[in-house]
Formats: C-alpha cells, sequence, structure tokens
C-alpha cells in the first residue's frame, strides 16, 4: 500500500475506525484533540457511536458501558485527565472489559502544559486506580507504529478482555510523517461467551466488581493473576539494534526511541560500540531480554523525558549486572541527540543523573 | 380472577437483602412487573449504581454491568449508544444521582438519552450507615449532621425532579412515593411512563421515589411512611414535573 502523510493524532483515529472501533466517547484536552475532532465528522457517518462527554470520567464509563455489551471502543485523553479515569480503569480491570485507552502525554505533575513528556510511564504502567491490576501498554514511537499498535491494543484487549492503553506522547500525537494505513491485521475474537446482550434463553449477567464473599474476591484475583503470567509469556515485545557488540546500551520509549538511535549511529561513528533498546510493551515489560543484554553490556543509559521513571523498571530487569543511569528532563524541551551523544561519552566520568 | 404470582423478571429463590421496612423491595417489585408487562426482559440492559441500589442486581433477572459509584448514567449511556435497540435503565440512589453522579445524570437527561431511570430518594447515605446528602432536608439529624442539617453551615438539599425536568431532553419526570397501596399504583403508573418514552424514543424518562430507610431514621416502617406523607412531601411535593407524552 502507498504511504501517506499523516499526523499521528490523526492516524491513531483513522486506525480505530478502520479496527472496527464501533464507539469513541471523549472530552478535550490538548495535545490529544485532534482525535476526537476527527472522529465527530467520521463516526456518525459511518452509522457509529460518539459523544462529547461532559467528562473524562464520564467518557471512560461511557466506554465501559459500550465495551460491556461486546463491540468495540475507545477513548483518548490526556495525563492530568487520564488521571479522571484511573477508577474506572481498575473496574475494567477487575470486569475483564476491553477498554482501550489512548494516552497522548503532555507535562506534569499537575495541569502542567502541553508541551511534550514522558511522565506518565508509571501512571499507565504501574496503574493509578485502586487494588491490583495491569493495564497493557503499549508504546509507539512513529506514525507508523501509532497505527500498527492502535490495531494492536484493539485485538489485545479483546483477546485477554482486559484494559489497554496506547502510550503516544505530544510529539507523536502533532508530528506529521508518512506511514501505509493498511488493514485491520487481526481475527475477530468471539466475545459471546460474556457479552451482555439481554437475558435470552439464559440466566442474566452480571459484569461486576463488588464481591462480598472473601474467597471469592481471593480467587478472583488470583485469576486474574494467571491471566497477566500468560500476557507475560505471551506478549512481551520490543525492538533491539546494534546490541551483539554492544559496550554501552541506550534505552528508550516512545518519541525518544527516535533520538537514541540517532545518537547511536553518531557514537558509532566516534568508535564506541553502542546498542539501542526499545521497549514497544511498557507491560508486559521486556525484562527478561534487558537481563540477557546485561550479561555482556555493563553501561546502560535510559533516556527519558521524565525523571526516571522507567530507569526503575531497567534497573530492576538487570539486576545488579550493569549500571544503569538515567537522562532526561521532565518537560519542555525535546531531549536532542548531541545531549544524548555528550551524555553517554560523560557515562562513567561525570554524569548527568545517576540514580 | 388475578391472582398473586412473582414477575418472571425476577430471579428465582433470590434471598432479600434489604431492611425491614425499605421501600427498595416495593420499587424493584415494580420495576419487575413493568419489564414484565412490556415484555422487556430479554431485551434489556441496566448499569448497576453504588450503595443499596447496587442490589437491584441480586433480584431482576436482567443482564447488567456495574458502574462506578455516580458513573450509571455515563456507563448506560455506552450502552444505549452501543445497542439502541436494547431497552436501557438505571436504578440509583440520591447521593449516586444527585452528588457525585449529578453531572452524569444531568448531562444524560441533557442529551435527552433514550434511557429510564428509577432514583430512589431516602434523603441520606442508607448503606454507610446514614449520611448527610445532597438531598437531606433541613433539620434533619444524620450521621454527619449530628445536631440537623443546618441552612447556614450545611446548606440545602437539591430537588432532583425540579431539576431534571429543567433539561430539554428530559421526556418525563416526575415524583412518587410508596407509603400507601394508593401511592404504590401512581408510582407504578409513573414508571411506566418513564418507560414508554423510552420505547417511543422521546427523550429521558426520570422518576424520583421517596422512599423509607426506617434503619438510619431511627423509625418504625409506619412511622417511616408518615414522615414521608407529612413532611417529605413538603420539600419534596409529588407530581409529575414534566411529560412530552401528552398530547401525543
Amino acid at each position: 500500500m502507498e504511504k501517506v502523510l499523516l499526523k499521528g493524532n490523526y492516524a491513531i483515529a483513522k486506525a480505530a475506525i478502520k479496527a472496527g472501533c464501533s464507539c469513541y466517547f471523549g472530552y478535550p484536552i490538548t495535545p490529544q484533540t485532534e482525535i476526537g475532532e476527527y472522529l465527530s465528522e467520521a463516526m456518525p457517518a459511518l452509522g457509529r457511536g460518539y459523544v462529547c462527554a461532559e467528562s473524562e470520567v464520564a467518557a471512560i464509563n461511557m466506554v465501559m458501558g459500550a465495551v460491556a455489551t461486546g463491540v468495540k471502543a475507545m477513548t483518548s485523553s490526556s495525563s492530568c485527565a487520564i488521571g479522571l479515569m484511573q477508577e474506572t480503569m481498575s473496574y475494567a480491570a477487575s470486569d475483564e472489559l476491553p477498554v482501550v485507552l489512548i494516552s497522548v502525554m503532555r507535562a506534569g505533575p499537575g495541569l502542567g502544559y502541553i508541551y511534550p513528556a514522558q511522565g506518565d510511564y508509571n501512571q499507565a504502567v504501574t496503574g493509578g486506580g485502586n487494588g491490583d491490576y495491569r493495564t497493557i501498554v503499549l508504546s509507539p514511537s512513529t506514525v507508523q507504529d501509532s497505527i500498527d499498535l492502535t490495531y494492536k491494543a484493539f485485538y489485545l484487549a479483546q483477546k485477554y478482555r482486559n484494559p489497554v492503553i496506547l502510550l503516544s506522547d505530544g510529539f507523536l500525537g502533532q508530528m506529521m510523517e508518512p506511514a501505509v494505513l493498511h488493514d485491520y491485521p487481526y481475527d475477530e475474537i468471539d466475545n459471546s461467551s460474556w457479552a451482555l446482550t439481554g437475558a435470552k434463553d439464559r440466566g442474566a449477567r452480571q459484569i461486576r466488581s463488588l464481591e462480598v464473599n472473601q474467597e471469592k474476591q481471593n480467587a478472583h484475583v488470583y485469576k486474574l493473576f494467571e491471566k497477566y503470567a500468560l500476557i507475560e509469556k505471551e506478549e512481551v515485545s520490543y525492538e533491539e539494534e546494534n546490541t551483539l557488540d554492544a559496550d554501552i546500551l541506550l534505552v528508550a520509549f516512545g518519541s525518544m526511541t527516535r533520538n537514541i538511535k540517532a545518537a547511536a549511529r553518531k557514537l558509532r561513528e566516534k568508535g564506541l560500540k553502542v546498542g539501542t533498546f526499545r521497549p514497544v510493551t511498557l507491560w508486559p515489560f521486556p525484562s527478561k531480554r534487558l537481563l540477557e543484554l546485561s550479561e555482556t553490556i555493563k553501561n546502560i543509559l535510559v533516556v527519558e523525558m521524565n525523571m526516571g521513571q522507567m530507569t526503575k523498571d531497567v534497573k530492576l530487569a538487570v539486576n545488579g549486572n550493569a549500571k544503569v543511569y538515567h537522562f532526561g528532563r521532565p518537560t519542555g524541551k525535546w531531549v536532542n541527540v548531541d545531549e544524548i551523544v555528550q551524555a553517554t561519552l560523560n557515562l562513567g566520568g561525570v554524569s548527568y543523573a545517576n540514580i | 380472577m388475578q391472582t398473586f404470582s412473582i414477575p418472571k423478571s425476577l430471579k428465582e429463590n433470590m434471598i432479600y437483602t434489604f431492611c425491614p421496612g425499605c421501600d427498595h423491595g416495593v420499587a424493584i417489585r415494580l420495576i419487575a412487573e413493568l419489564l414484565d408487562e412490556f415484555g422487556l426482559k430479554e431485551n434489556a440492559l441496566t448499569a448497576a449504581s453504588v450503595g443499596c441500589s447496587v442490589f437491584l442486581y441480586n433480584f431482576l433477572d436482567v443482564d447488567c454491568v456495574e458502574a462506578p459509584h455516580g458513573r450509571a448514567l455515563a456507563c448506560a449511556t455506552g450502552i444505549k449508544r452501543a445497542q439502541p435497540d436494547k431497552f436501557v435503565f438505571t436504578y440509583q440512589g440520591d447521593g449516586d444521582f444527585a452528588s457525585i453522579g449529578l453531572a452524569e445524570s444531568t448531562h444524560a437527561a441533557a442529551r435527552g438519552e433514550a434511557i429510564t431511570t428509577i432514583c430512589i430518594n431516602n434523603t441520606l447515605y442508607g448503606m454507610t450507615g446514614g449520611q448527610l446528602g445532597p438531598t437531606t432536608v433541613l433539620n434533619q439529624i444524620t450521621t454527619t449532621s449530628p445536631h440537623g442539617r443546618n441552612r447556614e453551615y450545611h446548606g440545602f438539599p437539591l430537588k432532583m425532579t425540579e431539576h431534571i425536568a429543567l433539561c430539554d431532553g428530559t421526556a418525563f419526570a416526575a415524583r412518587v412515593s410508596l407509603d400507601s397501596p394508593a401511592a404504590i399504583i401512581k408510582a407504578k403508573k409513573a414508571i411506566k411512563k418513564a418507560f414508554e418514552v423510552q420505547l417511543k424514543g422521546l427523550g429521558f424518562g426520570f422518576v424520583e421515589i421517596l422512599s423509607s430507610c426506617p434503619t438510619n431514621w431511627k423509625m418504625n416502617p409506619v412511622e417511616s411512611h408518615k414522615h414521608i406523607r407529612e413532611e417529605l412531601t413538603k420539600v419534596y411535593p409529588l407530581g409529575t414535573f414534566k411529560d412530552l407524552t401528552e398530547g401525543l
């Protein structure tokens, strides 16, 4: 198929339509508003559902109601407003509902501003809601990824009956680059065994998280964690380059991946053996592969536009086998290639931040 | 000859979990009777709420998803937009509907969602033991207004039906009580209209039911119904506040 020039947020919206998303519910917030704007035209034209929700709280609960009936549905938002949705994400995880949430990160904490940032890694990966639960988190680094991983978000949500977050950011949402808008590549999942369709020729179905019986509550959480173990076994995804002979590994997620790749090329030209590693799934995290890499690579620089949120997971993964450094800043200015080159050259000497 | 029977929309062998003298049981039975009369049980979907009203799903044999506190009408909106041909309703308490969920409630009405909502107003948070809520009347003693609701200190209660009736998307809004057999008959007629406006696609249907809470009111069931009749209706007058079916 032909490549077309696409803005990141529009790519997500167009992919959602091709994935068969039946309903979109949303509330405006920069830098993701184009998703809702695009779908406000496209969804009614296709006879699909669209509501300009009164709040993000309402939007995510509309998604919950829609997906409970067996259709695909999603909402999109950003940072502080994703915070508003966390109660329902916890409900959806407990209820095993295939909620798809597009999170286009801006700066924080608090209201922050519309500058791009990656400060919502923890929010997405560790979950902001109550209780023991997990959400699958997919991290695009290009507009093409935004299409491919939107498809994957709908697929994995249905396959595992679990909420999925597509964790984009202000750079990816607002930039344009060529991408192929191919068709939804996954099989449709049969959800007739659980979806709410009306209690016809069967007893009523209840999708609920209230459980007054302690034993049943425990058993439910153990069952969820069996599913999470399966997801960790089956769905880890990552991308690595030039790691075979590397002495130094640059690690990044999302838009920062682009810059560590460019920095690694420059550092190779200077004679340093530098490889790159990018988790595509932030949960499940590619801990096993990072541990393997740490057998031979003893210096790891994690570049992220936050104060070291993923760095912590890299440290946990390598379990002391390698020195793990963080380089980045919370927001305001792109962490550029030359800065990453310099930070890498400084490793072992004057480090920018050694946590 | 008409004989007593259990509505088919009620589950078999259910265990009654409401307090003695509580009106929830009567309200749920009326809904079950109407689901039977309209033949809607197999086509109905509900978004459950939080509070004593959550136990609706222990009694009604209807598919349901449990919304977080206050979000029943957002959840129900999602259901209706995904499944426009289904009969969608919510059953909520006054705390759920008018306090934590007021935004979702108001906007579902304003949009004119073809959804039916039955709201139980017992003037406090029942399940947590009787705290001051959005509908607690002046001078009413609750566990968080131990000297009574004070207008200067706590402010005034909210009138849900009047508020919802003001929304252009509302097709039917009425306040009823269940304090006598005659009142129960009127209540059923109102709930029936709230069903009909959805089925006719006229908009949002709403019925507020003034309901007894003997446990938290510290009254016996007879006193509770007398309290509704003689005191609560002064603040919350019964009647139909909006009806788009008139003249149809």
